[in-house]
């Protein structure tokens, strides 16, 4: 038996890309007990949507609590809001929701792969998946006129209508992208530098990843087939545009990035049989209902379940708003798959399980 | 396989070396601007009906109207507070009184010190509204005094 140390990484440490704490039990270099502490960033914006902001402006509150996946906070937030004021929307403003969410799996994805990538140190796999990751930014600034932060989901439907030439515009570039896409698998797959930091590492098998509720890209990788998209179909036709589920059995953080870049080919295809079938239709549902009752709604975010769930008490102002972010279910397990690697492989480890803290904390 | 990727790696890093950068150089070369750009919000005086509903739906507060003791209401908004989100356009009753342009909007300076200026400016014109509103419920309230010992007789 060597000796124990404790070593501590973050709130900020150069690896990490939010604020998170985490207390490593170490003995000879490999790890035999960690903890973690993740509400660093406590902004309030549950209590804001719950006294200051009116119902239909929150959407664009909840759409600032993630930067990555903006998109689709405020679009389950406006279907919450949808359950309590008891309207339908549009058919087309179902469509134009899934291709907005699809084109922001597609940067966030790339965004968590070039991160990897860059923390298993290797530079120029970064620099080169942020260079491809380039057209699917244009692409968002092109559909929803901003590049993040995007507004695009009200309540009630969507705020701006996809122009032809913008749909031509991204069909265009999804065909230049699947070549680079194709090479980028080529890369994660092969290179045999990246697979000494990813092969192996940070590995949970498949019953550890059910007993701790594991959720998004890291249950899809233990083989666990849990997704939402495959789930429900009343609130987005995600079956009619194509989705299939992707899984992997190994469980390590190669098998986390193979599961990222498929579905990224799942999304290509979504995002092609939506331009190619958008219905015609109006955009917006009008009421001048106010909210009532209670709803809960969960939607497939990039790093896993989203949840939230709204209580009307028939005023302009909700009387609760409870988000639950897909990291946070993502906790207990990324703490129980650090142990039993080495402390050199941490930073590729907590770059894989792509954790959005400021989602979780709020 | 695993030998010629490795390699494959190694020539294309090499060859990156010759190539010209992918990135813009910024403040000389003008970045990607699409054409329905959620800009700065323009306003029309002339067309407005004063109705108020845009600073009503405004997410952040970043419109607001001051009013004089005649009645005339003049419109404020703050570009540093604006989120530019659309929704004052959205809501406005008489298309063209409020509208979106595609071009940028400037940046705030630490000179104008624009947050200060804002959330005065913003207390003034809610006090002017509400002195407005006090100054006309009691000329009502006079010429209801006025009127009724003409009615009694």
């Amino acid at each position: 038996m060597g000796k124990q140390y404790e070593i501590p990484m973050g709130a900020q440490h150069i690896s990490l890309l939010e604020p998170l704490h985490f207390k490593f039990t170490t003995e000879n270099e490999k790890i035999i007990d960690a903890t973690a502490n993740v509400f660093y960033v406590h902004r309030g914006i549950e209590q804001a949507c719950c006294s200051k902001f009116k119902f239909r402006q929150v959407s664009f509150v909840v759409g600032r609590v993630c930067g990555l996946c903006s998109i689709s906070h405020s679009t389950a937030y406006s279907q919450v809001a949808e359950k309590l004021v008891k309207i339908e929307i549009p058919r087309r403003a179902k469509y134009l929701r899934m291709l907005v969410i699809e084109l922001d799996r597609i940067h966030s994805h790339l965004l968590c792969l070039s991160h990897v990538a860059e923390n298993s140190g290797f530079e120029a796999l970064f620099m080169k998946t942020m260079q491809y990751r380039e057209f699917s930014m244009e692409l968002l600034e092109a559909v929803c006129g901003n590049r993040i932060q995007y507004d695009f989901s009200i309540v009630g439907g969507v705020a701006r209508d996809l122009k032809p030439q913008v749909g031509q515009l991204i069909l265009e570039r999804l065909k230049k992208f699947k070549s680079q896409l194709d090479e980028l698998v080529d890369i994660y797959q092969n290179n045999w530098t990246l697979s000494l930091k990813n092969k192996r590492a940070g590995a949970i098998n498949r019953e550890d990843a059910i007993r701790l509720n594991v959720a998004g890209p890291f249950a899809r990788a233990a083989g666990l087939a849990v997704d939402v998209r495959n789930e429900t179909e009343d609130l987005l036709p995600w079956k009619e545009v194509g989705f299939e589920i992707v899984t992997d059995s190994a469980g390590d953080v190669h098998a986390r990035n193979m599961v990222r870049l498929h579905e990224l080919f799942v999304s290509i295809r979504i995002i092609e049989n939506i331009i190619n079938g958008l219905p015609e239709s109006a955009l917006v549902t009008e009421t001048k209902a106010f909210p009532d009752g209670e709803a809960a709604v969960r939607l497939e975010a990039p790093r896993g379940e989203l949840f939230y769930y709204a209580k009307g008490n028939k005023t302009q102002i909700l009387e609760r708003l409870k988000i639950k972010a897909p990291t946070f279910s993502n906790v207990a397990a990324m703490v129980e798959a650090f142990k039993g690697n080495e402390y050199g492989s941490i930073p590729a480890i907590v770059a894989s399980y792509d954790p959005c803290l400021s989602c979780t904390s709020r | 396989m695993k030998k010629s990727s490795k390699m494959k790696t190694f020539f294309k890093t090499l060859g990156n070396l010759f190539k010209k950068p992918v990135t813009t150089k910024y403040p000389f070369e003008q970045t990607y601007i699409p054409d329905d750009y959620r800009g700065m919000i323009g306003f029309d005086e002339k067309l407005c009906i004063w109705c108020r509903r845009c600073e009503m739906v405004c997410p952040p507060g970043a419109i607001v109207f001051s009013q004089d003791m005649e009645g005339k209401q003049t419109y404020h908004f703050n570009r540093a507070v604006c989120i530019y989100c659309t929704e004052c356009v959205r809501a406005c009753p008489k298309e063209g009184a409020i509208y979106q342009t595609a071009e940028p909007a400037k940046y705030a300076l630490k000179e104008e010190n624009i947050n200060k200026v804002w959330n005065s400016l913003f207390e003034e014109a809610l006090k002017s509204r509400a002195a407005y509103a006090f100054k006309k419920k009691r000329l009502a309230a006079d010429k209801i005094a006025i009127k009724k010992p003409g009615d009694e007789k």
